[in-house]
């Protein structure tokens, strides 16, 4: 037996997820991480390569990598493709002029192929912020309605006030779940 | 806890002869210094470990990595199946290697977790190149995706410059979301009170020769396109972004500064986390020194500590060298340092 089909088989045993959140610098993926945690948000950094959580959820293991977002780190997203059940995009829903680019960053992801099989939940953070878009704005202005090769959902949330992000997570999981783990 | 293990130890003893006491005492207390040493020596051991291990990863690393190199340079001239079996056992290989590479994140430092992340990339890349010139019936796979691609990205095909960028954006905002923003001006001097950007998220674009003073607390700051500015403002509760900015001051207190695409630009900063620089030149920073008279209210409101400033630790995410400094960036040396600040 290789290690991958073992690797498999503990993952089904264990009820294990692996999850990767990735979107521009900036966003908030670190701060929802670590609020999600229950950990201290004021003293996060802008993420030099990538940080791992372990968490247990709902009676699942959640591997949850978060990988960051700068300009030249996006290359390096790749490598964490390998065999991902969950793909949390998150959005600065307040940062207009980079919309666009977080269209094209999105959309060119959803053609990996190592993706493929991956539920996507769309983050619409920082709700919290007067000028941020609606979920419904920015669900238009990532094209999500054309989105027909993965299941996806968005929620508007905000990383600071931890709102909802226990909605999107939970969401994320059971999706994920009804498709992996009911088969046995 | 050893405290009170150590007491109730001397409860027991009272009773018994001085001298067996004296005994005792001596005895525990040459073993305490005994484990004291043990600690430390295990303290030090532990940091060797360290060392060890990074060693030791990429020792390994680096053999496993020419081992799938090998493999790989055997598939040219090789027939079909020998190029198959032998492209699939490069691929578990290198999956193994990536899970080693991530079972050892923890103690790599960044310079050698990019590194080893870019060897990898490179044997993904060249497996995938093989395969494409050896076995041409993925390539019709790759074709196949190629249409998937068309499906999905078909609206870039209005995919011009910036201008269509600026457009889209204003379609999209709808009216009930307010940002303050100041845009599009030329030598004016933009004042602003704490009402108007109090946990505002604040926008400044294209802005030449101006002066700006934001007495208040933002919930964020962000600025693009700056020329030949001064801006100066209250303690931003979150992060301060900054893209095209050139021959400017800025005086900010904020949580994080994440500086993009900047040239000989000042930066007199109070951050809490750390400062970043990515694709810039000729940007110095230096601690924050200017004052108003509501700056102390105003970080309280921020929720900012005041006692926390890392200023001096930037991180140039096009630098990663380890060990030798950045040259995009400088500490201001403290002679050319701004000190009257108008208000
Ligand atoms: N107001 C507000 N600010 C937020 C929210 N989420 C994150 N932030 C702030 O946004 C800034 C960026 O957050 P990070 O979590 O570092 O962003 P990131 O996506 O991890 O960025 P990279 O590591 O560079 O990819 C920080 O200053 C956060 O405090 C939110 O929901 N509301
Ligand atoms: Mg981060």
């Amino acid at each position: 037996m290789g290690l991958l089909t073992i690797l498999k088989k503990m993952k089904q045993k264990e009820r294990e997820m692996r999850l990767l959140m990735l979107g521009l610098d900036n966003a908030g993926k670190t701060t929802i991480l670590k609020k999600f945690n229950g950990e201290d948000v004021s003293t996060i950094s802008p993420t030099l390569g990538f940080n791992i959580k372990t968490l247990e959820h709902k009676g699942f293991k959640l591997n949850i990598w978060d990988v960051g977002g700068q300009k030249s780190l996006r290359s390096y997203w790749r490598n964490y493709f390998e065999s991902t059940d969950g793909l949390v995009w998150v959005v600065d829903s307040a940062d207009r002029l980079r919309l666009e680019d977080c269209r094209k960053e999105l959309s060119s992801l959803l053609l990996e192929e190592r993706l493929a099989g991956a539920t996507l939940l769309v983050f619409a953070n920082k709700q919290d912020l007067p000028g941020a878009l609606s979920k419904e704005a920015i669900q238009e202005a990532l094209a999500l309605d054309d989105i027909k090769s993965h299941h996806w959902c968005i929620i508007g949330c905000s990383a600071v006030t931890g709102k909802n992000l226990l909605a999107g997570v939970d969401w994320l999981l059971d999706d994920i779940a009804a498709r992996i783990f009911t088969t046995d | 806890m050893e405290a009170m293990a150590e007491h109730s130890q001397e409860t027991r003893v009272t009773g018994e002869s001085g001298a067996d006491k004296i005994q005792e005492r001596l005895q525990r207390r040459h073993q305490a210094r005994a484990e004291d040493a043990e600690r430390k020596k295990e303290a030090k051991e532990s940091r060797s470990v360290a060392e060890e291990k990074s060693e030791y990863f990429s020792s390994t690393f680096n053999a496993e990595r020419a081992s799938i190199e090998e493999l790989l340079s055997s598939c040219s001239g090789a027939d079909r199946a020998v190029v198959t079996q032998t492209l699939e056992e490069a691929t578990v290989k290198t999956l193994q290697l990536q899970k080693f590479l991530n079972d050892s994140m923890l103690f790599l430092t960044q310079y050698e977790l990019r590194r080893a992340q870019d060897a990898l990339q490179k044997l993904l890349t060249s497996s995938a190149d093989i395969r494409e010139e050896a076995l041409p019936k993925k390539k019709f796979a790759f074709r196949a995706r190629s249409k998937a691609t068309d499906k999905v990205s078909a609206p870039p095909v209005t995919d011009t410059p910036a201008v269509t960028d600026s457009t889209k954006v204003d379609v999209v905002a709808p009216a009930e979301s307010v940002q303050c923003c100041f845009s599009n001006m030329d030598n004016v001097c933009v004042i602003k009170t704490a009402e108007e950007i109090h946990k505002q998220d604040v926008l400044l674009t294209h802005l030449t020769n101006c002066k700006v003073r934001l007495f208040g607390s933002p919930s964020t700051l962000h600025m693009t396109h700056i020329d030949n500015c001064e801006i100066l403002c209250g303690p931003v509760s979150s992060s301060v972004f900054v893209d095209h900015c050139r021959n400017s001051t800025l005086a900010i207190p904020c949580q994080q500064l994440r500086t993009h695409n900047t040239t000989d630009t000042q930066v007199y900063l109070h951050i809490t986390s750390r400062a970043i620089v990515e694709d810039c030149r000729g940007v110095g920073f230096a601690p924050f020194t200017f004052s108003y008279p509501t700056l102390d209210e105003d970080f309280i409101v921020s929720g900012l500590d005041r006692d926390r400033n890392n200023w001096s630790q930037v991180d140039d995410f096009n630098w990663l060298a380890a060990g030798t400094p950045s040259p995009n960036w400088t500490v201001i040396p403290e002679a050319d340092r701004k000190t009257n600040w108008e208000l």
